[in-house]
């Protein structure tokens, strides 16, 4: 899943060099973020660039259907991949349960993409860790299932969005090392920026093994839209994070 | 794909798969590999195998789910896909503390699936969702 992401997110910037064109989904993908981090937006932006692919439809499960349709990244919202967007909004963990658990009764081409957008609406529901770890493992077993009906050499990836608070609490923790069990690839965005004056966004991508970690640079234009560009790492930039730079203070 | 296993035990399960035969006995080797990596879980896991105790259910979609019967009577259901099982021990152990990497009845599943030995019962599409719910607490 980190590798439709990244495709999302490196659209404005430089292109990533050395990929094959394969869609493999690659392991599970957690988004992380605090209320109005963009977290809605990019799982938009990951189903519309699955959608485009061409490999099927996407299946994106929220609780409550958007208000409008995020303004996305710069892809026209083409309506030839919005049609391939199937939504459908479990109003409550029983029934995203119902959801999950039956997904192998509907007929129909299985879906490429499984997206799931705030799960800390479904988890409070039902604060024991054993209720959780189930959910979370029917969301992995659902989109091996999807995998297994599209056939040899393909995969139904799976994207999961959750809300972040500002302090964690003790269940938080246990919750997030859960989490990190059974989604590999993880990208957070925190409020974050290359430097003074700037404002907007960094999001940190974890492929969980499959490369290295990248990040990118996030802010909102007043119209809504999200710009995207790599994460500064000029040498001597202080907040560039892991040391190695030569540069001193310029 | 979902959560995987260790690359060792990932290992070890292939290579007892290609050298197992149906239902034949486990190499002494690979016995001590099990005993090394999971300690007294692989020796409870051997005797749920030993006693039949794995079910594959399976379904016309394609989708399948492991029940296994516990030594106390209950079952437990397990998704191999992503390494789940619904015992108390691994909700304890491998998800909370994460000391242990399997629980007995998930390593009963996947050697049963090297041994190519277990039980087998079909069920419907619709009888598959009922069983997977069920999975989910039923107190009010």
């Amino acid at each position: 899943m980190a590798e439709t992401l990244r495709r999302v997110l490196t659209r404005d910037g430089a292109a990533w060099s050395g990929e094959e064109n394969t869609p493999v989904a690659g392991p599970p993908l957690l988004l992380l973020g605090a209320p109005g981090s963009g977290k809605t937006t990019l799982l938009f932006a990951a189903a519309l660039e699955a959608a485009g692919e061409g490999q099927g439809p996407v299946l994106f499960l929220t609780r409550r259907p958007l208000q409008s349709l995020p303004r996305g990244t710069g892809t026209t919202r083409d309506p030839m991949r919005l049609q391939k967007i199937r939504f459908q909004y479990p109003p409550s963990t029983r029934e995203l349960f119902r959801l999950l658990c039956s997904a192998h009764e509907a007929s129909g081409p299985a879906p490429s993409l499984l997206l799931l957008d705030g799960l800390e609406e479904y988890l409070a529901e039902d604060p024991e860790p054993q209720e959780a770890a189930y959910l979370i493992a029917l969301l992995l077993d659902t989109a091996a299932h999807f995998s297994h009906r599209l056939g040899p050499g393909r995969d139904c990836g799976l994207m999961v969005a959750l809300q972040t608070k500002e302090e964690a609490d003790s269940g938080d923790v246990l919750l997030l090392a859960l989490l990190q069990r059974y989604f590999p690839a993880q990208c957070w965005l925190q409020p974050d920026a290359p430097g003074p004056g700037e404002h907007g966004l960094r999001a940190c991508l974890e492929p969980g093994g499959l490369g290295p970690r990248t990040e990118w640079w996030v802010t909102f234009r007043s119209d809504g839209e999200m710009m995207i560009a790599p994460w500064p790492t000029q040498a001597g930039d202080p907040s560039s994070g892991k040391g190695s730079s030569s540069g001193g203070q310029p | 794909m979902a959560a995987v296993l260790p690359a060792v035990v990932e290992q070890l399960l292939s290579e007892m798969a290609a050298a197992v035969q149906e239902n034949a006995r486990i190499p002494d080797e690979y016995l001590l590999s099990l005993k090394f990596l999971f300690g007294s879980s692989a020796t409870q896991a051997l005797d749920l195998v030993d006693r039949q105790s794995i079910t594959l259910i399976s379904s016309p979609s394609g989708r399948h789910a492991y029940q296994v019967l516990g030594s106390s009577g209950k079952t437990y259901t397990c998704l191999a896909s992503c390494h789940y099982c619904s015992c108390p021990a691994f909700a304890f152990s491998v998800l909370r503390k994460s000391d242990s990497i399997l629980c007995k009845h998930l390593l009963a599943v996947y050697l049963s699936q090297v041994m190519r030995t277990c039980q087998q019962l079909s069920v419907s599409d619709k009888q598959l969702t009922d069983i997977l719910l069920m999975e989910k607490k039923q107190e009010a």
